[in-house]
């Protein structure tokens, strides 16, 4: 491939392309450039099904005048284009209605030096594709050599080089280098009628810190045949406790209803919380752009905010709502550096773990639902409902006594913060969002 | 070299020449390679958003690239670029070759033009090449409608989203296809808000069609109200009922759960690889006599619809279930090769940094013979599901979906609105319990993407009323 544009070379086209955007006469510009080389290959049955080498660059763009905005955005990064997209969107910007609060973030005195953050890892740019497949093949072969395991969905390995510089006519001009890397393993078990399937993977910014194929097969191989003969349950409430990767996707759930954006849209139940008691006492949500080596960390967002460090909830207080530059204005509240596109996105958001061993906490259920995995898309910010497919392992007296499919489980985010009885010690910090084993005091499961 | 027949001129809306193409192939192949394909995209996507009574802003995107395949035995190696360069193409297309290694060079076919399919869109007024203006004034109508309908509206935000597709494919067996596809969607979402309960409703038009589509019944104006009505009905939902139960959808909507539970395990990638729970179930009977099963890339103007897929093929109606039996399958180039089929024409990918996969268009249940009324008439006590916000299957056939809102049926009549209701079983379940078949066929709400495998594509789907004998209902 062709050697990818330099970070450095990337800045300076941005900070020209404001100039030429001010020359045009637009009041605010923001230019973010990317940079991207990609490479993945999925193996499967041992052979390589896919193996995906390529690298891209795009453009995005904000303009506003008279405080009316309009965006662009281009893979075409001639200069011709460029300038062309400029003019058109200084021209398009007429088009809109003068909004008060549109306007590019305040230039911020902090600038947090990337190098610290630890985000690029040059292992990954030199790896060979050799190294990469030889991975993937390794910890799909593991995977098949257990004879529980009847098929596989395949195994894949993935990297990434991600370069971004961004430049704004409030005089921000920053760029920075992040690299990802991602091996898992998609398995399925049992016969063609009463299959079982599960995946895992384990995903990291540096090539070290992802697990072994030894490891990942492990855990895909256990979680993927612990589902098999699955029995049905009556309908009932009862406790529910949530495994590592369910709790994340409730914080999720969580994080798109203290987004700003949602705040001022007044499409979250949580509006008009701020600074109420919504959870537990021990329930602290926090969002870190500032974690070094970790999925979510960067030195700025895409506004050019610094990342920070925000307490979302404290001992069940909601303290803050994560905004980016326009909600803050919309709500007269600070900016959080989780500006993302045109909305929010999260840094590291995390439950803080609290004291409890897993094991304690299913030993402490006489009959409970362990939530091993949902399906479906049953989450109502608006109201903070909760609806979806599930499936799990059934505890009675404290122990694990079978799989149960077919069933749903319903609650309320806000009840479940409430009834978050028990907080996990073992966080992992597996992705951008991430959360400890919690269980939840009662939730409606349905199933015959 | 390129001939009049196609839909473009490639060389010239790409920016390059012909001969580029031909030499990529040849290089995709030179280490040993038995098929290579480039697929040439480009994409212009214009957009325009309203909410807080401002027309808040316009974009405005433009994207080119390149993506080469080869294929190797079962092995695709892929590549992609932005940069149209004749020394870039070339590179992909080596990076792509690098999953062959037989060293057995095959020379590329000459490119021979070949003419699309049948002329699925429907276009008077390009939305492309409309003023921004006349876009603009439709999201104003949508947003002034769903404002308008009631006090307890509380919020409203409608957009409207146009593209242009160009997309040209030139492979090793001398194929030279392109289409130009045209897509549009005007959508609505209310939030209503009475004594701190809120609830939000949507609704949305649109499809392969020009801005003349908003003229008729599918008016800014029907939308903007239908999205309000949804959310102020909500309000007074209770939660719906939850346990086993008989379940009527109505029709239209309801076809994201024939997307779901049957369309995904019939997409033949998941069915080469024995993953899906069909696999081994062609001719074989998995369903009532009632139910008949379609996929159909030609319906004109639907959203789902093309004149070629992605790898140039010219789609067809697909019978996927007929009276019940496994009768076919959603096949693209790789597994219909693999397989031994011939092809449908599902091979479809989101965009030039993509391979394609086995996807849906428009699939949909065909009409049955009962009277909409007689079926919910045939409930004592069961859920009428309305309306849908999506769903998720596996390839075990486990899948679920979300209800937003629906009715309680009592004594065979509809009565209490309800809310928030999740469906969950397994299709091998589902497809042996679909009792009885309504002759009011219908489609969904133009304004659906279908996800795979981290590439979405626009689809629609349908399906007349259909009852189902028993379905685990999880409330709220």
């Amino acid at each position: 491939m062709a050697a990818p544009a330099s970070v450095p070379d990337d800045l300076a086209l941005a900070e020209r392309l404001v100039r030429f955007g001010r020359s045009c006469g637009a009041d605010e510009i923001e230019v973010g450039i990317g940079d991207g080389e990609e490479f993945s290959v999925d193996v499967r049955m041992g052979q390589i099904e896919n193996l995906i080498e390529a690298g891209s660059r795009g453009a995005g763009i904000r303009v506003i005048k008279d405080q009316r905005t309009a965006y662009a955005s281009s893979s075409d990064l001639s200069p011709e284009a460029l300038e062309r997209l400029i003019r058109g969107a200084v021209r398009r910007a007429e088009l809109s209605q003068p909004d008060p609060f549109a306007s590019l973030a305040d230039l911020s005195p902090v600038r947090i030096d990337a190098a610290s953050l630890d985000i690029f890892d040059p292992e990954i740019e030199a790896l060979p594709a050799e190294t990469k497949i030889k991975l993937a093949l390794e910890t799909e072969r593991i995977a098949l050599a257990d004879r529980r395991i009847t098929n596989s969905h395949g195994a894949g390995f993935s990297s990434h080089i991600a370069r971004t510089a961004l430049a704004s006519s409030n005089g921000f001009a920053g760029a920075y280098a992040k690299t990802f890397c991602g091996l898992g393993v998609g398995l399925q078990a049992g016969d063609t009628d009463h299959l079982v399937e599960e995946d895992w993977h384990s995903s990291r910014i540096f090539f070290r810190d992802l697990e072994s194929p030894e490891a990942i097969a492990r855990t895909a191989i256990e979680r993927t045949v612990r589902q098999l003969h699955p029995r049905r349950i009556g309908t009932r409430r009862v406790p529910v406790v949530f495994e590592p990767p369910m709790t994340a996707s409730l914080l999720g759930f969580l994080f798109g209803c203290v987004s700003g954006t949602a705040v001022y849209q007044r499409s979250t139940f949580l509006a008009d919380q701020l600074g109420r008691k919504i959870g537990r006492d021990g329930l602290t949500v926090i969002d870190d752009g500032l974690m070094p080596r970790r999925i979510g960390t960067g030195p700025f967002d895409a506004e050019g905010i610094p990342a920070q460090r925000t307490v979302v909830l404290e001992n069940g207080v909601l303290k803050r709502f994560l905004c980016n530059t326009y909600a803050s204005r919309k709500l007269g509240l600070p900016v959080t550096g989780n500006a993302d596109g045109g909305g929010v996105g999260p840094n590291n958001f995390y439950l803080e773990p609290g004291p409890h061993d897993p094991a304690a906490i299913l030993r402490s259920c006489d009959q409970a639902l362990l939530l091993t995995r949902t399906l479906g898309h049953g989450l109502n910010p608006v109201t903070g409902d909760i609806s979806r497919g599930a499936f799990g392992l059934w505890i009675e007296k404290g122990a694990i006594v079978h799989p149960v499919s077919e069933i749903t489980i319903a609650g309320n985010l806000g009840e479940i913060l409430r009834n978050i009885e028990m907080i996990g010690s073992d966080l992992e910090f597996r992705g951008a969002i991430c959360g400890p084993t919690i269980k939840v005091a009662e939730m409606l499961v349905a199933g015959n | 070299m390129i001939g009049p027949s196609l839909p473009f001129d490639i060389e010239r809306r790409f920016g390059l020449d012909a001969r580029a193409l031909v030499s990529a192939l040849e290089a995709a192949l030179a280490t040993g390679g038995d098929f290579a394909e480039a697929f040439l995209e480009y994409r212009e996507y214009r957009s325009a958003f309203m909410e807080e009574d401002i027309l808040k802003d316009t974009s405005e995107s433009f994207s080119l690239g390149l993506g080469l395949r080869v294929w190797s035995g079962e092995t695709t190696g892929y590549g992609y670029t932005n940069d149209l360069s004749p020394d870039k193409i070339l590179r992909t297309a080596r990076s792509a070759a690098a999953v062959a290694a037989s060293g057995r060079a095959f020379p590329a076919a000459r490119l021979v033009p070949r003419p699309g399919g049948a002329d699925v869109y429907r276009v008077e007024r390009p939305p492309d090449k409309a003023p921004f203006e006349a876009k603009i004034a439709l999201v104003r109508a949508a947003y002034e409608a769903c404002r308008g309908f009631s006090p307890l509206i509380e919020k409203v935000k409608a957009s409207i989203q146009d593209q242009i597709q160009y997309v040209a494919i030139a492979n090793s067996e001398g194929l030279l296809a392109a289409d130009v596809r045209p897509l549009v969607r005007l959508t609505c979402v209310g939030i209503a808000q009475r004594n701190g309960l809120r609830e939000s409703g949507y609704s949305g038009g649109g499809g392969r069609v020009g801005l003349e589509h908003f003229e008729g019944s599918a008016s800014p104006e029907a939308i903007g109200r239908e999205a309000a009505r949804e959310a102020v009905d909500l309000l007074d939902a209770r939660d719906a009922p939850a346990g086993v139960m008989p379940v009527v959808l109505a029709a239209g909507h309801a076809g994201v759960l024939i997307h779901e539970a049957v369309g995904h395990l019939l997409e033949a990638d998941f069915n080469r690889r024995k993953t899906s729970i069909f696999w081994n179930k062609a001719g074989k009977k998995v369903g009532t006599p009632e139910v008949t099963i379609y996929d159909d890339p030609t319906i004109p103007a639907s959203r789902g619809s093309y004149a070629i897929d992605d790898e140039g093929t010219i789609p067809r109606k697909t019978l996927l279930i007929e009276k019940g039996v496994v009768r076919g399958l959603l096949q693209d180039k790789l597994s219909a090769k693999l397989m031994g089929r011939t092809l449908t024409g599902h091979g479809r990918r989101q965009d030039y940094t993509d391979y394609p996969i086995p996807r849906m268009a428009n699939t949909y249940i065909d009409r049955g013979e009962h009277d909409p009324a007689e079926i919910i008439r045939s409930v004592r006590k069961g859920l009428y599901a309305e309306r849908f916000t999506g769903g998720q299957v596996e390839d075990s056939g486990q899948f679920t979906f979300s209800v937003s809102s629906g009715r309680l049926i009592e004594e065979g009549r509809l009565t209490a609105p309800v809310k928030q209701a999740t469906l969950v079983g397994s299709n091998v379940d589902i497809l042996r319990k679909i009792e009885m078949v309504g002759s009011d066929l219908a489609f969904g709400l133009p304004t659906g993407t279908c996800s795979k495998e981290g590439q979405d594509v626009p689809v629609n789907d349908g399906c007349p009323t259909l009852k189902i004998s028993a379905m685990t209902v999880g409330g709220k």
